[in-house]
Order: structure tokens, then C-alpha cells, then sequence
């Protein structure tokens, strides 16, 4: 039973998790961001044309950011985030970060596991990165920050725009995305219409195009969840339907020879009941304890890859921090322990009522 | 103090395990039930333990008429007054020695002490006191026996009650169950076993021999 427990409250653990992390991803985003193709790859934006887009009615800010991947791992990419201090940042997360620490041209703000895993490569003070064109870039780790609140940014790092286009192969005045803001909300399509009209190699992608794509990329594995979810229960009610059609013979002969040996109907159930309990909480606690260290603190190997296996949601970086929904912990309950204690009292009770006699012989 | 008043057994299917059975048995009495396996002897001693309830008569044990008490009050009656040896000792196997021997108190709610008194008696007197923390499933079958026959005496039963209990013991170990009877009987309790092993045939500090055939006495010899 502890191991139908872990089961379904790893689903549940893995699948809140995710999306929790999904919704919080896109809780700060612009309302459009426009990213530049080049010959129908993604390439980089001229700073330029924000000027051009500010004209565009309708359109309350916007400004050119550098946001992208770089490659530290095969299975692992660093996010580098450039700034401008001088510059107003959207992001409560990153805003707070240079608020607390004074970023300085050619230093870098490391998230802890970032740090981490630059230790482990030995790099403590500071880190190579390897430019497009195969040279080194030596930036120092300023400070390191904590992402336990923010677990997207698991692999960020923050660094100057000028460092950042320096790794990044960029030119001067060019960014990989113009965060744009509207007005009136409503108005967004409109807008992001426009913007594919007036550039017609640039992809535009509304907050809530994003949002979708995040959920269906997530439903689509919520499917596979479902499946597990419901061969779990099936076998968790295949146990309780054997155990309530009847008792095995070792289990009637231990009731005839406590009521033979003068226990009363309610001692036997008593002692049932007592033994249902402890099981029942036992198992539940126990299950819903591993399940919780082996999403949150192992990472779920094995399993979490049938939410994670889909290269979208892979380059999304989930971190699978600790996130619990009430709810779920609550219906795993009432689904497992009433049910439990039902199929070891009622055939108890059965078996309890007929003559000692009879149960032993 | 024991009383069976025509009573007839009918199991399930027309069996008839007793029949007319009428009997009286003397406070103190050390009784044996001989006969052939399905004669009727542990029909006997279920019915007087309140285990099952005749078809037809009346069994009465210390005034009480037992085979009219609801199940709840047999079961009291049961724990208050009789113990009982069964043929496969029928000890509960993931249990340890201490644990079986207290189980028939643990319903009575009695203080620790006064379980841990009776328990470290019983110890003793039986010579499993290095074995109480062992799983019975662990013990020899003598051993087994001995745990069996504590279990029965914890509640300090008036009556005492063995099916068949050197069934499954060699000869040394069925003397050495006889002289743990003997002891009983010395403390004037009522014992009837229900046996059919020879050893128990010809021994001096029996009161009475009783003898079944087809679920009747055919023998009564005092």
C-alpha cells in the first residue's frame, strides 16, 4: 500500500510542481516578445526598431533585453540575463538581485546551483566562457543568490549587457528579445498583428501564446499521468476488493483463537482497528514522505522523465521545487486510508461473529 | 460445577457429533475424554469453553448456563474461568512468547504490573524465561507447548481445558506435558483433556475416564 501511495503522490508532486513552475515562468512576462529570424532560425535584434514599435498606438513600453542560453553541459544550459542598471527591470526577481548586489562590468551574479556546478569544474572566483568564435572570456562570480523562492531561475546568471553580447557573439546595439508592453490588454492580438506587418521575419509571441504553449507542451504528458493515475488506483482497489471478499486462513484461524482464548467481537475488531491505523497512517506518511524526497530532493529519476522527456519542457529547466497542493494530499487520503480500514474491519467483523469454534475448524 | 443435559451436537450437512450426551463433572476433577478422532471429545470440550452452542440440551459450567449467554458474555465467561490447550497449540506464529502468553489479558485492561507478575510466574515455572522475546515460530515444538500451556493458565482459569496436547509431541515431551498436569491438578483446578494417546491411559492421579463412541458415553469409569 506505501508503494501505491509513493506512486500517486509522486504524480502529484511532479505534476504541481511543473506547473507551478509554468505559471510562475510566465506570471512576469510582457504582454508581446518579439524575436528576430534570420533565414528561419532565431537570431538577434536590433535595439534600434524599439524606437519605431514605441510609435505604434497602443504600445505603453518597450525595450530590447538580452535573455539566452548558453551551453555548460550537454544536459545542462546556463540562462544569461545582461543588464543595464541604469535601466528599469520588469522582473521582481532580477530588479531585487541588483538592488542587493552592485554589478560591475566583467563580474557576474551566480544562482547557488549555478555556483555549484562551476565548483565542481573548478572554478570558484570565476568562469571561462567560450566566445562564438572559440576564444575565452573570463568573467569574475560577484555574489551568488539563493533561487528556493524562484526556482526557474535555477541556472541564471546576471552579467552586464556588454559582457553578455561579449559571450553571446552580439553586436553592439542587438539583443535576442524587445519585451513589449500594451495599454489596454485587450488590445494585444491587435498589436502583436501589427508588429508581424511591420516586420515580417520577426516572431511574435503574445503572454498568452506563451502560457498555451506551455500547457499544452504540459497537458500533453498529463495524459501519461492520467494513465499511471488510474492503473494506480485500479490495483489499489483490485487489493481492497481481495481483501474485502474474504479473509486469508491464517487470518480467520488468529480471530477463532483470540475469541477462543476470550477475546470479545469488539476486542477483535478493537485490536482490528488499532492495526488498520497503523498501517493505514503508517503507509500514507511514509508514502507521501519518499514520494516528497524523491520529487523534490532526487529529482524523481525514472519517473520524472515522463513529464520532462519532451525537449520543450526540458530547455524550460524545471528545478521541481517543493510545491504541495493541499488538495491533492487530502484526497489521496480519503481515497486510501478510509477505504483500507473498510477492507480490514468488515471481514474481521465477518469472520468475528461466527462461533470460535467454526473459524478454526 | 460442569453440566451437559442431553445435549446433541449437529454440524452442517446432518453430522451428528453428539448426541443425547448427558454428563457432570466434579469441581477439582482431573477427567479424560478417550475416543477415536470424530467420537465426539472436542465437541465436548468446545461446547464447555462456549466455543460453539449445542443443537439441542443445555451445558451449565459454574452455575452458569453457557450454551444460552450471547457471544459477548461466553467470551468473558471464557477469559474469566477457562483455559484452553489446543492440539496445534495454536499460537499466534509473529508474535514473540511474552506477547502470546499475555494475550488472553490485554482485553482485561489489567495494570502492567500486575501482567508483568503474572507473566514472570509462568516463566518460570515453565522454563522459557531466556525464550520471551522470542517469535514462537522460533521455538521446538516442547517449547511451543509450554508457551501454550502458559497462555492458559494466565488468567488463573478454574477450569482447564487440552484437546488432544501431546498430539504433535514425542513421548519424552508428552511425560514431561503429564507432569506439568499432575502440578495442575495438585492446585485443584478442573481439567478435562480430551485425548486418545496411551500414555494417558493408566495414570494414577486421574479421576475419570470417559469414553466416546459416535458421540456417546460408552464408558464412564470413575
Amino acid at each position: 500500500m506505501m508503494l501505491l501511495i509513493w506512486l500517486v503522490m509522486t504524480l502529484f508532486f511532479l505534476s504541481s510542481s511543473i506547473s507551478y513552475e509554468l505559471t510562475t515562468k510566465t506570471e512576469h512576462m510582457p504582454d508581446i516578445i518579439l524575436t528576430q529570424t534570420k533565414a528561419g532560425r532565431e537570431g538577434f535584434v536590433d535595439e534600434k526598431i524599439v524606437d519605431h514599435i514605441l510609435e505604434i498606438e497602443g504600445v505603453s513600453r518597450a525595450y530590447a533585453y538580452i535573455k539566452a542560453p548558453y551551453q555548460f553541459k550537454e544536459d545542462i544550459s546556463f540562462t544569461i540575463f545582461g543588464v543595464d542598471p541604469f535601466e528599469e527591470i520588469d522582473d521582481p526577481f532580477i530588479a531585487h538581485l541588483l538592488e542587493r548586489y552592485n554589478l560591475e562590468s566583467g563580474s557576474m551574479l551566480v544562482s547557488h546551483d549555478v555556483k555549484e556546478l562551476m565548483k565542481k569544474a573548478y572554478y570558484t572566483k570565476e568562469f571561462n566562457f567560450i566566445r562564438p568564435d572559440g576564444s575565452l572570456k573570463r568573467v569574475q562570480i560577484a555574489k551568488e543568490f539563493d533561487t528556493k523562492n524562484a526556482p526557474h531561475y535555477r541556472w541564471l546568471i546576471v552579467m552586464s549587457k556588454e559582457d553578455a553580447r561579449d559571450i553571446l557573439g552580439l553586436a553592439g546595439s542587438e539583443a535576442t528579445n524587445i519585451a513589449i508592453d500594451v495599454a489596454n490588454k485587450l488590445e494585444t492580438p491587435l498589436i502583436a498583428a501589427k508588429l508581424k506587418e511591420y516586420y515580417p521575419n520577426a516572431k511574435v509571441v503574445t503572454k498568452k501564446e506563451q502560457k498555451l504553449l506551455y500547457e499544452q507542451s504540459f497537458n500533453f504528458y498529463s495524459g501519461t499521468f492520467l494513465i499511471l493515475f488510474s492503473i494506480t488506483l485500479l490495483t489499489f482497489f483490485i487489493i481492497i476488493y481481495d481483501r474485502l471478499s474474504g479473509m486469508s486462513s491464517e487470518e480467520r484461524r488468529e480471530i477463532g483463537i483470540l475469541k477462543a482464548i476470550g477475546w470479545r467481537i469488539e476486542d477483535v475488531l478493537g485490536a482490528k482497528f488499532y492495526e488498520a491505523f497503523f498501517i493505514a497512517v503508517f503507509s500514507y506518511i511514509a508514502g507521501v514522505s519518499i514520494a516528497y524526497l524523491y520529487v523534490f530532493y532526487l529529482k524523481a529519476p525514472l519517473l520524472g522523465n515522463i513529464f520532462l522527456h519532451d525537449a520543450f519542457l526540458q530547455t524550460q529547466q524545471f528545478s521541481l521545487a517543493p510545491h504541495i497542493e493541499f488538495f491533492y494530499l487530502f484526497l489521496v487520503f480519503l481515497l486510501v486510508v478510509p477505504l483500507y480500514f473498510a477492507a480490514v474491519i468488515i471481514p474481521a467483523w465477518r469472520v468475528a461473529t461466527l462461533d470460535a469454534d467454526e473459524v478454526m475448524r | 460445577m460442569i453440566r451437559l443435559e442431553g445435549v446433541t451436537k449437529e454440524y452442517a450437512g446432518g453430522v451428528y457429533a453428539l448426541r443425547e450426551i448427558d454428563l457432570e463433572l466434579r469441581e477439582g476433577e482431573l477427567v479424560v475424554l478417550k475416543g477415536v478422532s470424530g467420537s465426539g471429545k472436542s465437541t465436548i470440550l468446545s461446547l464447555i469453553a462456549g466455543l460453539s452452542k449445542p443443537s439441542k440440551g443445555r451445558v451449565v459450567v459454574d452455575g452458569k448456563e453457557i450454551s444460552r449467554l450471547p457471544d459477548h458474555f461466553c467470551a468473558t465467561f471464557r477469559r474469566d474461568n477457562i483455559g484452553i490447550i489446543f492440539q496445534k497449540y495454536n499460537l499466534i506464529a509473529d508474535l514473540s512468547v511474552a506477547e502470546n502468553i499475555l494475550l488472553p489479558l490485554y482485553p482485561a485492561n489489567l495494570p502492567k504490573g500486575e501482567l508483568q507478575k503474572r507473566l514472570k510466574q509462568l516463566l518460570e515455572t515453565f522454563h522459557i524465561e531466556d525464550k520471551q522475546e522470542s517469535l514462537v515460530k522460533s521455538l521446538s515444538g516442547g517449547q511451543q507447548q509450554r508457551v501454550a500451556i502458559a497462555r492458559a493458565k494466565i488468567n488463573h482459569p478454574k477450569i482447564i481445558l487440552a484437546d488432544e496436547p501431546t498430539a504433535n509431541l514425542d513421548e519424552k515431551l508428552s511425560r514431561e506435558f503429564i507432569e506439568i498436569l499432575k502440578n495442575l491438578k495438585s492446585q485443584n483446578r478442573t481439567i478435562i483433556i480430551a485425548t486418545h494417546d496411551p500414555l494417558f491411559f493408566d495414570l494414577d492421579f486421574v479421576d475419570r475416564y470417559i469414553t466416546l463412541q459416535h458421540g456417546k458415553i460408552v464408558d464412564d469409569n470413575t
